[in-house]
C-alpha cells in the first residue's frame, strides 16, 4: 500500500473524528461569535462620532449660530444648532440630553454671556464657542472703528495645523491588523499544536497505537495526525478571518488598510508554517509522556520558545520593523512565523527576505520532522513512565 | 508458514528473547504458552515490527516479513486498545483500510464482522459505550476485518465470560479451517488443549517444547496417574523417587510417574493402604507438560 494512502487515512480520521466533535464545532462557533461581537458591540454602544448639539437661548445676537458653525468648521468639528425661547427651556433640554451645551448671550452684545454644560464641562467645545462669541463681540467693536476690514479678515486667519509624522487612519488599521494577525498565529499554534500533543498521548494511553503501528509507520502516523489536525486549524482560521472581514465591512468600524489582502495571505502562510513546526515538536514530545500530566511538562520547552518568539515579534518588530533584532528573528524558524507577517503588515520587509525565511522555516520543519519521527517511533510504544529523549532516539535506532 | 528464527532481544539488563525459534503452519492453531515474562508478547511484537530483535528474523512463506507482508496479518495485542470515542463500524473500516482494503469493501467487511460478533446493532455506537466483553469482540474483529492470512492473538480469552470464549474459539477454529495460520497465547491451558493442535512452550526467552499436543504427550517421559484410596492421604507413596505428587485432596492424589514405573507394584501398595476406589493411568495433561517444561522457572517466575 502506498505510504501517502496511509498518511491520508490517518489525516482523514483526525479530520472526521475531531471535525464532528462537539468541542471543535463549539470552538469555531464561539470564536466567530466573539469576532463578530467585538465589532458589533462597540458599534451599538458608541455609534458614529456625532455632532455636538448646541442650544442657543433667545433672544440671541444675530449671527451667533452662524459664528459658532463657522468656527466649528474651521476646527473640523460638527455642531448641530437649536434655539430655545428662554433659559429654563434650554436648561431642561440640557438636563434630558437633547442638547450637550447651552449658550446664553445678550442680544445687544452688552455682556460676555455664558456657556453651560449639564454635568461635565467639555473644554474643547467651551473654547470653540468662546472663540465664536468673543469674535462676535470684538467684530462689533471693530465695526465701529475705521479699521481696514480686509486686513482684519486676513489677520484673523488661523495658523495651519500639521504633524511632523502624521498617522493616518490607514497606519492605525495596519497596526491593528498586524497585531490581530500575531495573536491569531500564536493562539492557532497553541490550540491546534496542543490538540496534536493530546492526540498523541491519548493514542499512547489507550494503547491503540500498538494496533495502528502494526500496519502504519510511526512517521506516517505522526505526519497524518499533524496534517489532519492542521486542516481543521485552517478551517477555523478561514472562518475567523471571513467573520472578521464581514463584520468589519458590515459595521463600518474599521477602514480596511490597503495591506489587508497581503496581510491575510501572510497570516495563512505563516499560520501553516508555524503550526507545522510547533505541532511536530509537540507531537513527538507528547510521545515521551505516558500520561497527560507528564505531557504538559514535556511540552514546556516548546511553549517557552513560542512565547519568547511572540514577544520578540511584538516588542522588537513594532519598535523597529527593519531593525537588527527583527531581521535576525526573520531567519530563525521558531520566531519567523510571528515576525515575518508582522513586518509585512508594516511594509517593512523586502520580498527576498520573505522568500528566504519561508525556505529556512520549511527546512527547519523538515529536520524537526525527521528527528521527531524517530523519537516518536522510539517513544510511542514504550509504556512505562516518562521517557528520556535520548533513550527514545536510541531505541528507534536499534 | 510463519517462521520465528533465533530471535534475541534484551530490555536493559533483562533478557526477553534468547534464541526463540518455532514455526506455525497455515490452517493450524498454535497455542503459544509460557510463564509471565517468558517472552511471548515480545515475540509477537517482533512479528509486527513493534519490537526490534537484536538478532534473528521472522519469515512468512519463506521471505522476511516486511510492512507489506504485515498488511496480510491480523494482530490482537495483549494491552487492548482502540479509539474510545470512535464509532465501532467506522473504526473497523478504518483499520481495514489501513490494511489496504478500498473504502467500500472495508465498510462492508466491518459490518459483516460486527454481525458475526453479534454486534450489528452497535455499529454506530462509540466504542466506549460498549461493555468490556463487547469491546473485546470488536478488538478481535479488528484483527480479522481485512481477512488476514495469519492471526496473532495475545491472550485473546483473558477477561471473557464463557459465551465470549465460545464466540472467540468458534471464530478462531473457523479461520483455521479456512487455511489461516493462528498463533495465540494463553494461560488457560485447558482451553488451549481444547482448541489447539500445536503448542509452543517458551521459558526465559527460549522454546522449551513445541509440536503437536498429542506428540508431546506421547513423547513425555512421565505419565499421569490419579489414585483414590479410602481413608488414606497417600502416605503409601512416601519414599518413592520415581514420581512427583502434583496434588493431594482428601483421599485422592494426582501424580506424575516415570514411564518405567511398575504399576502393579504401585497398585499393590495402594491396596495395602486401603480400599482403592480409583486408579487412572494415562498421558499427562497439557498443564502437566507445561509445568514439566518450564520447571526450572516455576520456582522463580510462578505461573499465573
Amino acid at each position: 500500500m502506498p505510504r501517502w494512502r496511509s498518511v491520508w487515512l490517518v489525516a482523514r480520521r483526525e479530520i472526521f473524528e475531531r471535525g464532528r466533535s462537539r468541542g471543535f464545532i463549539l470552538s469555531v462557533a464561539f470564536t466567530t461569535l466573539i469576532v463578530v461581537g467585538s465589532f458589533i458591540v462597540p458599534a451599538l454602544l458608541f455609534g458614529e462620532d456625532e455632532a455636538t448639539k448646541v442650544g442657543v437661548v433667545e433672544p440671541a445676537p444675530t449671527g451667533l449660530a452662524a459664528a459658532i458653525e463657522a468656527t466649528a468648521e474651521r476646527f473640523d468639528q460638527d455642531v448641530a444648532m437649536s434655539t430655545y425661547p428662554d433659559a429654563a427651556a434650554a436648561d431642561a433640554a440640557l438636563g434630558n440630553g437633547t442638547v450637550d451645551v447651552v449658550v446664553e448671550m445678550p442680544a445687544d452684545l452688552s455682556g460676555p454671556g455664558g456657556i453651560r454644560f449639564d454635568k461635565e464641562t467639555d473644554q474643547g467645545t467651551a473654547q470653540l464657542i468662546a472663540t465664536a462669541t468673543i469674535g462676535l463681540r470684538a467684530q462689533a467693536v471693530l465695526d465701529q472703528s475705521d479699521v481696514d476690514q480686509a486686513a482684519l479678515a486676513a489677520a484673523q486667519r488661523p495658523p495651519t495645523i500639521t504633524a511632523l509624522e502624521p498617522q493616518t487612519e490607514d497606519d492605525q488599521a495596519k497596526f491593528l491588523v498586524a497585531n490581530i494577525g500575531a495573536v491569531l498565529i500564536l493562539v492557532g499554534i497553541f490550540s491546534f499544536g496542543f490538540t496534536v500533543l493530546t492526540g498523541v498521548v491519548e493514542e499512547k494511553q489507550s494503547r491503540v497505537v500498538e494496533v495502528v503501528l502494526s500496519t502504519v509507520r510511526a512517521r506516517d502516523l505522526l505526519m497524518g495526525k499533524v496534517l489532519g489536525i492542521g486542516a481543521l486549524g485552517v478551517v477555523q482560521l478561514v472562518v475567523f478571518v471571513v467573520a472578521a472581514l464581514a463584520a468589519a465591512l458590515a459595521t463600518n468600524r474599521l477602514t480596511l488598510p490597503t495591506t489587508t489582502p497581503g496581510a491575510i495571505a501572510m497570516l495563512g502562510l505563516w499560520f501553516v508554517l508555524g503550526y507545522l513546526l510547533y505541532s511536530t515538536a509537540l507531537g513527538f514530545l507528547g510521545a515521551l509522556a505516558s500520561r497527560m500530566e507528564e505531557a504538559s511538562n514535556a511540552s514546556t520547552p516548546v511553549t517557552m520558545v513560542a512565547m519568547i518568539s511572540y514577544f520578540v515579534a511584538i516588542f522588537a518588530v513594532i519598535d523597529d520593523p527593519s531593525g537588527t533584532v527583527a531581521t535576525i528573528a526573520t531567519f530563525l524558524p521558531p520566531s519567523a512565523p510571528f515576525v515575518v507577517p508582522l513586518r509585512a503588515a508594516f511594509d517593512a520587509i523586502p520580498p527576498w527576505q520573505i522568500g528566504l525565511s519561508v525556505l529556512i522555516t520549511m527546512a527547519g520543519i523538515w529536520i524537526l520532522f525527521v528527528v521527531g519521527a524517530r523519537v516518536y517511533a522510539g517513544a510511542v510504544l514504550q509504556v512505562v513512565g516518562r521517557m528520556k529523549l535520548r533513550d527514545a532516539w536510541r531505541s528507534a535506532g536499534e | 508458514m510463519l517462521e520465528i528464527l533465533d530471535l534475541a532481544k534484551r530490555y536493559g539488563p533483562v533478557v526477553a528473547l534468547d534464541g526463540t525459534t518455532f514455526t506455525a503452519r497455515p490452517g493450524r492453531i498454535v497455542g503459544f504458552l509460557g510463564p509471565n515474562g517468558a517472552g511471548k508478547t515480545t515475540t509477537m511484537r517482533c512479528v509486527f515490527g513493534l519490537a526490534r530483535p537484536e538478532r534473528g528474523e521472522v519469515r512468512w512463506k519463506g521471505s522476511i516479513v516486511d510492512r507489506d507482508t504485515r498488511l496480510r496479518f491480523g494482530y490482537m495485542p495483549e494491552q487492548r486498545g482502540l479509539y474510545p470515542r470512535m464509532r465501532v463500524a467506522e473504526q473497523l473500516s478504518y483499520f481495514a483500510q489501513q490494511h489496504g482494503l478500498p473504502g467500500k469493501v472495508a465498510n462492508a467487511a466491518a459490518l459483516r464482522w460486527l454481525e458475526r460478533m453479534g454486534l450489528a446493532d452497535r455499529a454506530k455506537s462509540k466504542l466506549e459505550e460498549l461493555s468490556h466483553g463487547n469491546q473485546q469482540r470488536v478488538q478481535l474483529a479488528t484483527a480479522l476485518v481485512h481477512d488476514p492470512e495469519l492471526l496473532v492473538l495475545d491472550e485473546p480469552f483473558s477477561g471473557l465470560d464463557p459465551i465470549g470464549i465460545a464466540t472467540m474459539t468458534d471464530v478462531v477454529r473457523e479461520r483455521a479451517g479456512a487455511g489461516v495460520g493462528v498463533v495465540f497465547s494463553s494461560h488457560q491451558l485447558d482451553l488451549v488443549e481444547d482448541v489447539c493442535e500445536d503448542v509452543v512452550i517458551i521459558a526465559r526467552g527460549r522454546v522449551v517444547a513445541s509440536g503437536p499436543i498429542e506428540e508431546l504427550k506421547s513423547a513425555s517421559g512421565r505419565q499421569h496417574l490419579e489414585v483414590e484410596v479410602a481413608g488414606s492421604d497417600g502416605e503409601w507413596l512416601d519414599g518413592r523417587r520415581d514420581l512427583t505428587v502434583l496434588e493431594r485432596s482428601g483421599d485422592r492424589v494426582k501424580l506424575l510417574v516415570d514411564r518405567s514405573v511398575d504399576l502393579d507394584d504401585l497398585l499393590g501398595r495402594a491396596r495395602a493402604a486401603g480400599e482403592v476406589r480409583m486408579f487412572a493411568y494415562g498421558p499427562p495433561k497439557l498443564s502437566e507438560l507445561f509445568m514439566e517444561a518450564v520447571a526450572p522457572d516455576v520456582a522463580t517466575e510462578g505461573v499465573a
